[in-house]
């Protein structure tokens, strides 16, 4: 106990120093450590952090940043709570619950996707392209993902037990098999895997049938955005330029890190070029990468409200976004 | 020395037939449409992406490495203390049938809830190795000539002498088969880790990448690789031990908690071991989480489930959930625990019958252990669907390997003179089976039981988790994408306490049988 009291003070005792040694004079170069928890492994969803760390857009901030990449097992919302980073990218459905059933200390303040890439992928030779198409289908879904796809349902007035689901692990060959007709994935990614397997695949989104919610929502706690309020608005200002960068030419930087970001990752850089490409209009907005709108923020909030995970206005934090 | 001269080209003429048929069913893509690759698809796969390779192969190295020094540090230090101290044995044996019986798919996410980096591919690996080392080291250390301390204490010699001199140095061959069996575990722990971890490098991460790309030839190759780590560290130890002691031992883990008949002491003091060995694992799952120094809304002390389970504002949701979970696992799971013996003690048999055709098996069935399950579950649903069927043959899987080795040694350690009683009297195979072989085998059969059955709960959690959707497996994957800290904690805990129910289950069916039919355990 003594231990972690101290450690707090120290914190403390850290953040008052920086309050008072206020900008003017602070160097230039000083780089601050900063963390951030992606939510899967390397690819091409996370292309503009990794712009924003080669091309020095964090440590012109001020950053010294340190990726963690995520996984199966890695909750990004854990780690933010056990401290072993400052910043996490997650998905709103479990962020809100979290916050609304245990009462975790989250703030969205910012979005990733504007869209969530989420859809259901289908063969063009047994298409799926609609809710109502899936009815007596087999699909396969990741377990996390099973509330998403009963509240598209439910919005779209279908019984989710008209649907066969069964979990999905991350292998398309049964739905390419034909043993199941449909799978839950990223439609940035799947479609191109599945047509490089000789098949075409179709696919919609969640979020065209009224699954209206962001995806990799920015997340910190409260204690951070308490305490590191500047060093998140430079996180954003950086991300966001890298982001920029990235969508000058979706082509060009996937190629470049063959040998760095994605090397040995299991994927083709093809496939990385693919997801960038179609993962651009998901993410912009016209008020730039990262906005939260308030018609979206309320979409958001209705479609969640519908598989009765209540949040509200309070848990997203836009004040950052405007001093970027 | 004829029939040993013969033996290894039989096996090599056995493992030739495997590799033709399996490249021909694989090569006309006969078995679910292509989902099994041709052996050589499988090599020119490999040779393609070789790059990608070394520092995949380099991180597993390097995580199970660490795994298995440290587990195998604590494992030693631990058996010597049990060995010396039969009171402290029996305090630990709740902790050390845990630790034995824990499903490794329950505890990863745990670990890398709690610990970061490296740390929980480490904490997998050690923790795979350790039951088996510490084992290993009791029995050899209490197995000890006492002719030979006679002598030491004869010459005056001290009890640290006798330690030196003859405990240690008889110990060791049992310490170095423990070892030649930890190794592999320590691999595929490291690699379950890495799987689900989220670090860049390692055979699991690897493996993660690349399940999206429906290339049932990389995730084989990547599945080969693993085998041949596994395989390679087996090697290595029992190239070392035959160097060193020049024996061979059994290649099967002991299952046996080491019974030390004679704790001494008054009755509330062994009251009070018993107690300690069942509170015991509780304080260390609450030692573990004070020193980590997670916070509470993540990490759930015993105390913390309890709540979470009777007396919080969701406490009534997270029961029926838990139990309606259970009620699809349960069932399945002792009809996985039969399948899985019965199709061990079926293996065990013909052995004994066809010697041949196991032998030709065995290769086949050393694949299926270090495979990774997740690589095969497109197969595995593609030829058996996704119902009962699947989760009794991942569940088969699981479990015959350990049953089968030691039901196999059992059957072949009934004394001959015995057999050959009824057949002196013209009784057939069959007859000379059912009448000597089988009921002698009978402290192998519970050994093997004792192997089995906590494995048979994983086998069913796996099954869920990849491809039926139901039950515990798929609770506890559900709990993690709704953020339910609470749930993750309590299917881990409940896991692991059905598999120790189990476990202990079987251990007092056993005494009562073996007892009244006059007959020891086996180790």
């Amino acid at each position: 106990m003594s231990i972690r009291l101290n450690r707090r003070r120290f914190l403390g005792t850290t953040a008052a120093l920086g309050a008072a040694a206020a900008m003017p004079w602070r160097p230039a170069h000083a780089s601050t450590p900063f963390t951030m928890q992606a939510a899967w492994i390397n690819d091409a969803e996370f292309a503009g952090y990794f712009i924003g760390i080669d091309e020095g857009y964090y440590s012109d901030e001020g950053l010294d940043l340190t990726y963690l990449s995520g996984g199966p097992d890695v909750i990004p919302e854990s780690t933010i709570i056990a401290g072993r980073a400052d910043l996490a990218l997650t998905t709103p459905d479990t962020t809100i619950r979290a916050i609304v059933e245990q009462g975790a200390p989250f703030k969205i303040i910012g979005a990733q996707y504007q869209k969530n890439p989420i859809g259901i992928v289908s063969l063009a030779s047994n298409p799926i392209l609609t809710p109502q198409d899936l009815v007596g289908k087999t699909l396969a879904v990741p377990p996390v993902n099973v509330i998403s796809v009963n509240a598209m349902l439910q919005i779209n007035g279908i019984d989710p037990n008209a649907v066969n689901i069964v979990p999905y692990a991350y292998d398309p060959t049964p739905l390419i098999q034909g043993e199941i007709d449909a799978s839950l994935d990223f439609t940035t990614n799947v479609p191109y895997t599945i047509s490089q397997q000789g098949v075409e695949a179709v696919s919609f989104l969640l979020y065209d049938y009224g699954f209206t919610i962001y995806n990799d929502t920015v997340v910190v706690t409260e204690e951070v955005l308490a305490e590191k309020r500047d060093l998140l608005v430079a996180w954003l200002r950086a991300s966001r330029r890298g982001w920029e960068a990235n969508f000058e030419d979706p082509n060009l930087w996937p190629p470049r890190w063959a040998d760095t970001w994605f090397a040995g990752t299991g994927r083709t850089i093809e496939n990385e070029i693919f997801f960038n490409n179609a993962q651009m209009p998901l993410m912009q907005n016209p008020a730039g990468y990262f906005a939260m709108s308030e018609e979206d923020i309320e979409a958001n909030l209705s479609a969640l409200g519908q598989v009765g995970i209540v949040g509200n206005r309070e848990m997203f934090d836009t004040t950052l976004l405007e001093e970027i | 020395m004829a029939a040993d001269t013969r033996l290894p080209l039989r096996g090599l003429r056995n493992a030739v037939i495997i590799l033709a048929v399996w490249e021909i069913v694989g090569r006309l893509d006969l078995v679910a449409g292509g989902a099994l690759p041709g052996f050589t698809e499988i090599l020119f796969r490999l040779w393609e992406d070789r790059a990608d390779y070394p520092r995949h192969i380099w991180a597993t190295l390097a995580a199970s490495g660490a795994g298995f020094l440290i587990g195998n540090m604590v494992a030693i230090a631990a058996g010597i203390v049990f060995a010396l101290s039969p009171a402290t044995l029996r305090l630990f044996r709740g902790v050390n049938i845990a630790i034995f019986a824990l499903p490794p798919i329950a505890i990863a996410p745990i670990l890398v809830l709690t610990l970061s980096g490296m740390a929980p591919r480490i904490a997998l690996a050690a923790l795979g190795v350790y039951f088996v080392t510490m084992t290993a080291t009791v029995i050899g250390l209490s197995q000890a000539d006492s002719r030979a301390t006679d002598l030491i204490r004869g010459y005056g010699g001290s009890r640290r002498d006798e330690l030196r001199l003859v405990l240690f140095r008889g110990a060791m061959p049992s310490i170095l088969s423990g070892l030649r069996i930890a190794a592999p575990n320590a691999v595929l722990g490291a690699i379950l880790a890495e799987f689900g971890g989220g670090g860049r490098w390692g055979l699991g991460a690897y493996l993660l990448g690349s399940l999206g790309r429906g290339e049932p030839d990389r995730l084989w190759s990547i599945g080969l690789v693993a085998t041949l780590i596994a395989g390679l560290s087996y090697g290595v130890f029992a190239l070392l031990s035959r160097r060193i002691v020049g024996a061979t031992r059994a290649v099967t883990l002991n299952s046996a908690i080491p019974e030390v008949t004679k704790v001494g002491g008054t009755p509330a003091f062994r009251l009070f071991l018993t107690l300690g060995a069942v509170a015991l694992p509780f304080l260390f799952w609450w030692a573990f989480i004070w020193l980590t120094g997670v916070p509470d809304l993540i990490a759930k002390t015993p105390w913390g489930v309890v709540d979470y389970l009777f007396l919080s504002r969701t406490a009534e949701t997270a029961q029926a959930r838990l139990l309606a979970a259970l009620a699809e696992t349960l069932p399945i799971t002792f009809a996985g625990m039969l399948a899985g013996l019965a199709f061990a003690f079926l293996l065990a048999i013909s052995s004994k019958l066809f010697p041949r055709a196991i032998e030709a098996f065995m290769p086949v069935a050393l694949i299926t252990q270090t495979m990774p399950l997740v690589a095969l579950t497109p197969l595995l649903v593609l030829i058996l669907g996704r119902g009962p069927s699947l989760t009794l043959w991942v569940t088969i899987s699981v479990t015959f390997f350990p049953a089968f080795v030691t039901l196999a040694q059992g059957i072949a350690l009934v004394p001959r003179s015995a057999e050959e009683l009824p057949r002196a009297y013209g009784g057939s195979r069959w007859t000379e089976l059912r009448m000597v072989t089988i009921p002698a085998s009978l402290p192998y059969l519970f050994a093997a039981t004792r192997l089995t059955v906590p494995r048979a709960l994983l086998g069913v959690m796996i099954a869920e988790w990849l491809a039926t959707g139901r039950g515990l497996g798929n609770l506890l994957n559900q709990s993690r994408g709704y953020l339910d800290y609470g749930m993750i904690w309590t299917v881990a805990a409940v896991s692991v306490l059905l598999s120790v129910v189990f476990y202990q289950a079987v251990v007092l069916i056993e005494r009562r049988v073996l007892t009244r039919m006059g007959m020891s355990t086996a180790e």
